[in-house]
């Protein structure tokens, strides 16, 4: 009687987590066993391939454009997931101190590009940074003395991809952040204020201290999402000028489905992927030990 | 001296007014306790005074010097809070030397009044833990000790035990009277709890929107109430408050008839003047209530509801004729049962005559 009902309480726990076992397994398990397998072979695009050992490694590590693309991603990771984190957290230092419909209002507005397609959002920054008749023209002009076509010079194209990947994403830092700076509790500052803390004395002991766990969060990921930065590069540069935004992902694209070299574009895919998983894994743990 | 003085301090949000002019002076080294309901306006009082909230009309004076517009760092006063307000990344030792460590005090000189304050309060082994690793007890103490690091001229508490269970809370309120006579220094206290108002006071000051009802000792609140707020709110349990009719009135007496004890004149002490015939209240304690019928005290028919039994007394619920609800303290063995007719004697001269606006007739 006990063994009866034991296996059907079993049978059920089966039966509730099948869903998510097997679309684990169909979506993600196998596709990244899939991946790595087939980063050893000289797969097309469609098909199965030969065993080739380390070759598509070897050839990664012979290919400049593969370093280049290695580099630009760093390059992009570096403009983007600091800088965007700071960001999302003055704003929301700066937003948390509204009252009432205001507050809502003025984050709503921060949110709203989140909300964008990419290919709205490449769109929009394309024609204010065009070069003719692109709005922000005049800024770079007051600044530089002339007008630049910024997606077609190999200084300005990474920094342009970076600033509209922060206005593209930060509404959405900034609601992490809105969100963490809220379970503050306003007796902290209270009692601060009467031991006579400034302003910052209360940001550098209370806030910054109490929302760390927040942005820990917010730079971990951060940094996984701009490893796997492809899609505004892909729409507002094609990697160029001369490979300048070129990044890993693009290389995976390329080497898959431009020159139908599976098992290279495998490879590729690979590298990034262990990047991703050591990197984020390492910062957070570090950044959760600082934060004790 | 850090004696304290209110003048017609009065604060409004938009168009609601919420603290009424308001007059309280408080001596150097009193123990001062804001009592009331909630949303009386005792909590925002206590933070007008500590700079946490803006004072709209009136004069807030510390050491005869006006701090109405001063900042709240600035007016020597430290705050306990109703939640503590630890900062949970900080040990208890940085906790309590928050001020001294923002002020950039000399180590030692911080190191010194931390030690001395965890001594007052028996948190020296607790120095390293942080607050999470605390009872409630015990994180009440280290807010108390945040404020002493800091030597204030007042010790603001804003109902700093509504956080603890019955028994800690008692114990906590031994710990602050304590505190109040090794430190001496001037406190105001804020609770809804009379209880906690009448054993820590030295002096009371009642509360009702925002409009001090009266301010005194506990026991001159509990003898000599200006109206039947106060009497009702002081004492506990509270003042039982029966209907009755001025039949004459002379040389400061009144000559009354309860509404539940028809043809049974008595005098209590009251103002001449009152219309005769006119309604008034009349307030009796439970403790000055009787079972059974006494010599000289007015009698009173009721039925018993229910017994609230402490042990050594019990509190009868009971109710009159009119349906007036009654409560009685009850002494010694005798309790009567539920739905019993019972008599109870009520004693004049421990009576308090209000008009039927609750002012007190004296």
């Amino acid at each position: 009687m006990l063994m009866k009902e034991g296996r059907s309480k079993a049978l059920a726990a089966v039966l509730m987590i099948a869903p998510f076992v097997i679309t684990y397994r169909t979506v993600f398990a196998y596709p990244v066993y899939k991946m790595f397998a087939l980063s050893f072979t000289d797969a097309p695009l469609i098909g199965e391939g030969r065993w080739v050992g380390f070759d598509n490694y070897a050839k990664l590590l012979n290919q400049k454009l593969f370093f280049t693309s290695v580099w630009n991603t760093g390059y992009f990771v570096v403009l983007t997931v600091v800088p965007n984190t700071l960001i999302g957290l003055g704003l929301a230092l700066m937003v948390v101190r509204l009252k009432g419909w205001l507050q809502s209002l003025v984050l709503v507005l921060f949110f709203l590009p989140y909300i964008l397609p990419v290919s709205v959002v490449t769109q929009i920054w394309e024609w204010v940074l065009d070069q003719q008749f692109g709005i922000a023209q005049y800024l770079i002009e007051f600044f530089t003395g002339r007008r630049i076509s910024v997606f077609r010079d190999p200084i300005w194209a990474m920094p342009m991809v970076a600033l509209v990947t922060i206005w593209w994403t930060n509404g959405f830092n900034l609601l992490l952040f809105i969100a963490g700076l809220r379970n503050i509790p306003a007796d902290y500052y209270e009692a601060a204020t009467l031991d006579g803390a400034t302003r910052w004395q209360c940001f550098q002991r209370i806030t910054w201290p109490l929302i760390w766990p927040v942005t820990a969060l917010v730079l971990t990921l951060q940094l996984i999402l701009q490893l796997k930065i492809f899609d505004q590069v892909y729409l507002m540069t094609e990697g160029g000028p001369f490979n300048s935004t070129y990044v890993l992902l693009q290389l995976v694209y390329r080497e898959a489905f431009r020159l139908n070299h599976g098992g290279l574009g495998s490879a590729v895919a690979v590298f990034l992927f262990l990047i991703i998983v050591t990197v984020s894994v390492l910062q957070y743990q570090l950044l959760r030990v600082r934060g004790r | 001296m850090s004696g304290i003085k209110l003048t017609g301090v009065s604060k409004s949000f938009g168009a609601v007014k919420v603290i009424h002019d308001v007059d309280i002076e408080i001596q150097q080294g009193e123990f001062a306790v804001f009592v009331g309901p909630s949303g009386c306006g005792k909590s925002t009082l206590l933070r007008m005074i500590a700079g946490l909230e803006e004072t709209t009309g009136g004069q807030i004076r510390i050491d005869t010097e006006d701090v109405t517009r001063r900042e709240a760092s600035k007016r020597g006063v430290a705050m306990v809070f109703q939640s503590y307000a630890l900062y949970p990344h900080l040990s208890v030792f940085d906790n309590m030397a928050f001020s001294l460590s923002i002020a950039r005090r000399p180590k030692a000189e911080i190191d010194a009044k931390v030690r001395a304050a965890a001594d007052i309060l028996r948190l020296g082994d607790y120095l390293s833990h942080k607050p999470s690793q605390l009872s409630g007890g015990q994180r009440q103490r280290v807010a108390i000790g945040r404020a002493i690091v800091r030597e204030p001229r007042v010790f603001l508490f804003d109902e700093p035990l509504s956080n603890l269970d019955a028994e800690l809370r008692v114990k906590m309120r031994m710990e602050i009277a304590r505190l109040h006579r090794q430190i001496g220094a001037t406190m105001i206290y804020v609770t809804h709890d009379q209880v906690e108002a009448m054993t820590l006071a030295d002096k009371i000051v009642v509360l009702k929107a925002g409009v001090v009802q009266q301010v005194g000792e506990p026991l001159e609140l509990y003898r000599n109430p200006d109206n039947m707020f106060v009497a009702g709110f002081i004492g506990s349990p509270g003042m039982n408050f029966l209907k009755a009719r001025v039949m004459s009135a002379a040389a400061g007496r009144l000559v009354v008839e309860l509404e539940d004890a028809p043809g049974v004149p008595f005098d209590v002490p009251g103002t001449a003047g009152v219309p005769l015939g006119k309604g008034i209240f009349l307030g009796v304690r439970p403790e000055h209530i009787a079972l059974g019928e006494r010599e000289g005290s007015v009698p009173l028919k009721a039925t018993a509801e229910f017994i609230e039994e402490l042990g050594g007394t019990g509190y009868l619920h009971a109710l009159t004729a009119t349906g007036a609800e009654m409560t009685v303290e009850c002494r010694g063995e005798e309790r009567p049962h539920p739905k019993q007719a019972i008599r109870l004697s009520l004693d004049p001269k421990e009576m308090f005559a209000f008009s039927e606006r609750g002012e007190r007739l004296r």
